[in-house]
């Protein structure tokens, strides 16, 4: 935890700024103290001042002398956010959240179907299936970006690619010359990843019209509601389960979730909203 | 716990005045503003202390989540507070608070000192308001577990009953330099009488208001239309949300070295779940207002197994376009 | 070449047809083959054949005037497509070119329709997978204009 009062910070300065795509940048941290996190629990990450918005580390829950957080420019917070130079102060509350019960995974195959900025709470996702890979049996890995120019951790997939048991299959929804991979929405994956249903988990994470999507085709490829794992977003304030922004019909989804299976939360009003 | 006390009422008046000016801040209600509300006891007010009267304006909420708080530093507690006067309706709400605000992973550090520094005298109801519903919750207008004492008038003297170790901790100091009865029998037949009496004339005047199960049901099958016509002279301006014992709902905000400010808010005001890609579930106001009914009686009750709507009646006085939640579902019933 | 029974049962499109229905489909189909860059079918040509994906990859688009391909999606491995072969006027609705060496399954449409003259099941169970291809691309479909709709 970053400290006993709930709502005190833990300071972290910033070290890099790695950019990802044109909307997207990675913001390398040092925490002033060894903060530790499961994979899927999120962060508060606060602008001295400014503001404050929820994140789910893209770095590996193994390390805990630094945090990546990767942030897309998508409104008034971020923009902020984007603006950041190596060496300024940030504050960190939590580790806030239910994250992905990676033990419940173990003797099954993982099947993750990421979309944009989603890839990077599965970054750290992967990370924690990577150290556990041999109770695993096999990590299957589709991602769908807007463009080329849009796919972010590139570097990665040439890793996972060279690790045994993963696999990774990634397309673009708009082509442009020089892209040699898949064209099309990441469902069109589905198609040649061969699952073996039965035993196997699918995870997803990514803008709620791919989340919609994504689970309606998994659903339609045999997967039961149980099986699916969804990383639900909502304007968060307090992060844990006080303030009531996050409510998503009787569920707060920054402390009952943001990692729900499809089972528990498809009757919720505005689920893909 | 549940050991009946007696004090007469001089005592009473000698040991709060004692207590006001050693260690403790008193609230209890006198008359004001045309009603009954809490204000700080000394010397020259006790007698105007009000006693077993519906109820208070303020919900009892207020003294452990004020409107604005800076909760980046723990508070420091200088005085321990007594609340005297809490109505059962108010102290039944703060169960599904303690729900919310304290739990093994994350409690909220000034919520709970402040309910740990706090001790709540709860009062019976021998008069109740025009507005006031509580029975058809399952709530009696009198106190029982959930606050620390409780106290019942009868002619000249106060009867205390414990309900917790921090009430019988708190007679048991004060049996030190007061002059407190303990009593064989814990029921006295003439406060029994006339706590009969208050269920009974609320029974009467609510035998129209279904109950728990039902509303539930109600709420969660509606159609849009009948939101849509009681929402019709909604301003969107919270009243019920700020005056209703049971409503916490708040913001975060940030100041300069990090800290942080807590203030009071409701999902009635627009954009409270709006997201950073600028989309709102509840931008419409007829959408807002079903939300705080679907949380109230349905959400609320489903997540954490409390009563979140205790029939204290306050969001119907305090709507200013005098929108009535029990107008609305009897019309769904 | 033809395609072995239990070749057939590999590939996901095949999934619930009995051995006899498999046996029907190997007799008449055929296995071709296409280098890189190669065209398999423009927009608008006619089709005689139902195709299923087996090795390789294939970029789906259409064509706009003045001969510019926009590029829409790829089919992958274990995908069916031609499927305007199936229904007339067998008019292809896209053209579909080989971005690697690949091995397709050409069924023929007219043959296929026949056989289902004798065997109303076979031809119900064929007609539902064809159904359920198009139902996906449409759906994908829609999912990627809204993407591009929206943030």
């Amino acid at each position: 935890m970053a400290s006993d009062n709930i709502y005190k910070v833990l300071k972290a300065t910033v070290e890099e700024v790695i950019d990802e795509s044109p909307l997207i940048k990675t913001f390398v941290l040092t925490p002033e103290s060894p903060f530790k996190f499961s994979t899927g629990e999120f962060i508060e990450l606060t602008l001295n001042g400014f503001g404050e918005a929820p994140f789910t580390p893209s770095s590996s829950p193994l390390i805990s002398d630094k945090l990546e957080i990767t942030i897309m420019k998508t409104g008034y917070v971020t923009e902020k956010f984007h603006m950041l130079k190596p060496g300024e102060v940030l504050g960190i509350r939590g580790p806030f959240g239910r994250g992905y019960p990676v033990e419940k995974f173990y003797g099954k195959e993982v099947l993750i179907l990421g979309g944009g900025c989603g890839l990077a709470p599965i970054r750290s996702l992967l990370y924690a299936l990577e150290a556990v890979r041999d109770n695993l049996k096999r990590v299957v890995l589709c991602y769908g970006s807007k463009s080329p120019a849009d796919c972010i951790y590139k570097p990665l997939f040439n890793r996972l690619n060279k690790i045994e048991k993963f696999e990774t299959y990634r397309t673009v929804d708009k082509y442009e010359p020089g892209w040699d991979e898949s064209v099309g929405v990441v469902t069109t994956l589905l198609d040649r990843v061969n699952m073996d249903i039965e035993n196997s988990v699918a995870i997803v994470c990514g803008p709620p019209i791919m989340m919609k999507f994504g689970t309606i085709r998994l659903l339609e490829m045999g997967y039961k509601d149980a099986q699916i794992y969804l990383s639900m977003e909502k304007n968060m304030s307090c992060g844990a389960g006080k303030c009531g922004h996050c409510m998503m019909g009787e569920f707060f989804v920054c402390k009952d979730g943001p990692v729900f299976t499809y089972e528990e939360v498809k009757h919720t009003p505005d689920l893909w909203k | 716990m549940n050991n009946l006390f007696k004090i007469n009422r001089d005592e009473w008046f000698r040991l709060i005045q004692a207590l006001s000016v050693s260690s403790y801040n008193i609230y209890a209600p006198v008359r004001k503003n045309g009603g009954i509300d809490y204000t700080i006891i000394n010397d020259e007010n006790k007698d105007e202390i009000v006693y077993n009267e519906a109820k208070p304006a303020t919900p009892l909420k207020m003294f452990f989540l004020p409107v604005k708080l800076n909760v980046t530093e723990p508070e420091k507690v200088l005085r321990k507070t007594i609340i005297i006067g809490a109505p059962a309706c108010d102290v039944e709400g703060l169960k599904l608070l303690d729900l919310i605000y304290i739990d093994e992973k994350f409690s909220d550090e000034t919520y709970l000192s402040r309910r740990e520094n706090t001790i709540i005298i709860s009062t019976d109801c021998y008069v109740t308001q025009e507005h006031c519903h509580c029975t058809t919750y399952g709530i009696n207008p009198y106190p029982e577990n959930g606050c620390d004492i409780s106290l019942s008038t009868e002619k000249d003297d106060h009867y205390l009953m414990t309900w917790s170790e921090k009430g019988d901790l708190f007679i048991k100091e004060l049996g030190s330099s007061a002059q407190i009865e303990a009593l064989e029998n814990n029921k006295i037949e003439s406060i029994s009488a006339r706590r009969e009496k208050t269920i009974n004339e609320l029974s009467y005047k609510n035998s129209n208001l279904p109950g728990t199960e039902k509303t539930k049901e109600k709420i969660n099958k509606s159609g849009q239309e009948i939101w849509k016509k009681y929402s019709s002279k909604c301003v969107s301006c919270g009243a019920c949300s700020a005056i209703c014992p049971t409503c916490s709902c708040f913001l975060l905000i940030d100041k300069p070295g990090f800290q942080k400010i807590k203030q009071q808010d409701t999902c009635q005001y627009p954009a409270f779940e709006r997201v950073a890609g600028g989309e709102d579930p509840l931008k419409e106001l007829s959408k807002r207002f079903k939300n705080r009914y679907m949380c109230k009686y349905v959400w609320k009750p489903e997540r954490f197994n409390a009563i979140a709507c205790t029939g204290c009646g306050r969001c119907i006085e305090a709507c200013i376009a005098k929108i009535s939640k029990n107008e609305l579902i009897m019309e769904l019933a | 070449m033809v395609l072995e029974i239990n070749e057939l049962k590999k590939v996901s499109f095949f999934d619930n047809y009995s051995d006899d229905h498999l046996k029907i489909i190997s007799k008449i189909s055929t296995i071709k083959e296409f280098s890189v860059k190669e065209i398999l079918f423009e927009q608008y040509d006619k089709l005689s054949d139902l195709y299923i994906l087996l090795e390789g990859t294939l970029s789906l688009g259409i064509s706009l005037p003045k001969e510019k391909r926009i590029h829409l999606s790829n089919i992958q491995p274990g995908q069916m497509f031609s499927w305007s072969a199936g229904f007339e006027p067998c008019i292809s609705t896209a053209w579909v070119k080989a971005t690697s060496p690949t091995k397709v399954m050409a069924i023929d449409a007219k043959k296929l329709q026949s056989e289902f003259k004798k065997d109303c099941e076979f031809g119900f169970i064929t007609i539902s997978k064809i159904a359920r291809t198009i139902s996906n691309r449409l759906s994908d479909t829609r999912f990627q204009l809204m993407n591009q709709l929206t943030l």
